[in-house]
């Protein structure tokens, strides 16, 4: 194992350093050059189709992402107007709830007046009514009555006596009576 | 046996040459960086043009997601989007790059093609000088953007201040200056070591092992391409993590600093952090 150590000393050992390495100047140069124009070459021919392809899948994924963004912000105002439509017919419905209860009260309220004004008035026509049939039966029987008093007080006196004065003497008799 | 053995390995630190051109010398890891440059040009423009068509199977579907992933990992790290665009073609680079460089080390039978006695191949990313090359690629890379964002004078400011105005301030900004020259020396030599550092550990399992090399000479594999794709990745992101903490402006890291004291949130989640931990 020495012999390789050795070996491999006194070869690369030789010269300084930097040639021990293999470092050579013109060499270096030549690699850069080297290196430069291949990155010239990928950069001119290759890299540009690839990262073109690259640019268009990102711009992809970006208006894809874009248009998903855009479809859920849409399908969320939609969520949204929905909802307010919703609210706003529950809304209307309950108005329209709210005031037909208040009609029906208003309506059962004023029928209920109608009814009382009406039963009152019959009851009011119906009294009228009574009072007048008591008023004419009354005088149908103050007449009857003078008229009875009239045929009992002329078959008591015998004699007619003139119809005015009998109506009144017979009138005054009632009244005096009454 | 010992003699055997030490015939048997053949490990060299330093890339070697195989032939010169103009004055430069080519080595087996340049040549093999050029051929993983190639096979990842070849591999990436078949993919484009799958995607550009709209045609997919599985191998596009692999490569187009370890794509939207390494891009999704720079657009989380540097908040400004068009920086981060800026940035995404060298930060990609680097990952594809290295990860491919890595996984060539990996290869069974890379160092067994000879010429003149030398492997012809040798992963790139096992030679220091691409590493170290990447490296200030990176770091000037990361200065461009600094610059820009706080201008010339006020990058300066970040590593140098008056220390008789502020003595804190200024010896901060002198370990910030040894932090800015550190990092990139670790990210280099970081790359490099694991490489250089796997490929020793197969040699010698293979040899190790012998005829049992075919059995368990797999798993070390298997690990080897786990461990690169690790490195690859830490490469990856310390590129984009120091960008990113190139261009933080001032009062919003002492914000920040101020609200991770009170905070006690986790340090894992700051991009300085990560860079602290490492």
């Amino acid at each position: 194992m020495s012999n390789v150590l050795q070996q491999f000393a006194s070869t690369e050992g030789s010269g300084d350093v930097m040639s021990s390495l293999g470092i050579d100047w013109k060499m270096l140069v030549l690699q850069g050059v080297a290196f430069v124009i291949l990155v010239y070459l990928l950069n001119k021919f290759v890299f540009p189709p690839l990262m073109k392809a690259v640019d268009d899948r990102q711009a992809a994924i970006e208006a894809s992402t874009e248009a998903a963004k855009e479809a859920e912000e849409k399908a969320a105002a939609a969520q949204d107007e929905i909802k307010a439509a919703l609210k706003e017919a529950q809304q209307e419905a309950r108005d329209i709830v709210e005031t037909a209860k208040d009609e029906a009260n208003a309506k059962i309220v004023d029928a209920e007046e109608k009814a009382k004004a009406r039963s009152e008035k019959i009851v009011k026509d119906a009294h009228d009514q009574l009072e007048k049939d008591v008023i004419a039966a009354r005088k149908s029987l103050h007449n009857d009555t003078i008229d009875l008093v009239a045929l009992a007080t002329e078959k008591v006196v015998g004699k007619a006596v003139s119809g005015d004065v009998d109506k009144k003497i017979i009138a005054e008799a009632v009244k005096e009576n009454a | 046996m010992l003699n055997q053995f030490a015939i048997s390995i053949d490990i060299h630190a330093a890339p070697l040459t195989l032939f010169t051109v103009g004055g430069f010398s080519i080595t087996n890891s340049f040549l093999t960086g050029i051929v993983s440059s190639i096979l990842l040009i070849t591999v990436f423009m078949y993919v484009s043009r799958m995607v550009r068509a709209g045609r997919y199977n599985r191998f596009v579907g692999l490569a187009q997601w370890a794509f939207e992933g390494m891009l999704g990992q720079v657009y989380s790290v540097i908040p400004d989007k068009k920086l981060a665009r800026k940035v995404a073609p060298l930060a990609l680079t680097i990952f594809f790059a290295m990860l491919f460089s890595y996984w060539m080390s990996v290869l069974p039978g890379l160092e067994s093609v000879t010429y003149e006695g030398k492997a012809v191949l040798r992963s790139v990313a096992a030679d220091l000088n691409f590493t170290t090359a990447v490296a200030l690629v990176v770091f000037m890379t990361v200065q461009f953007y600094a610059v820009r964002a706080h201008g010339n004078i006020g990058n300066l400011k970040r590593y140098i201040r008056n220390p008789l105005k502020d003595p804190i301030g200024s010896f901060e900004g002198f370990l910030e200056l040894i932090g800015e020259v550190s990092r990139y020396i670790a990210l280099s030599v970081r790359m490099f070591g694991n490489c250089f550092a796997g490929e020793i550990l197969l040699i010698i399992v293979s040899v190790l092992t012998s005829y049992l090399a075919a059995v368990i000479l797999p798993f070390f594999m298997a690990f080897e391409l786990f461990i690169g794709f690790i490195q690859a990745y830490v490469f990856f992101m310390l590129t984009i993590i120091f960008t990113s903490l190139a261009v933080e402006s001032h009062g919003a890291h002492d914000e920040d600093a101020n609200i991770t004291s009170v905070d006690h949130s986790p340090s894992d989640t700051h991009p300085r952090a990560a860079v602290q931990s490492e």
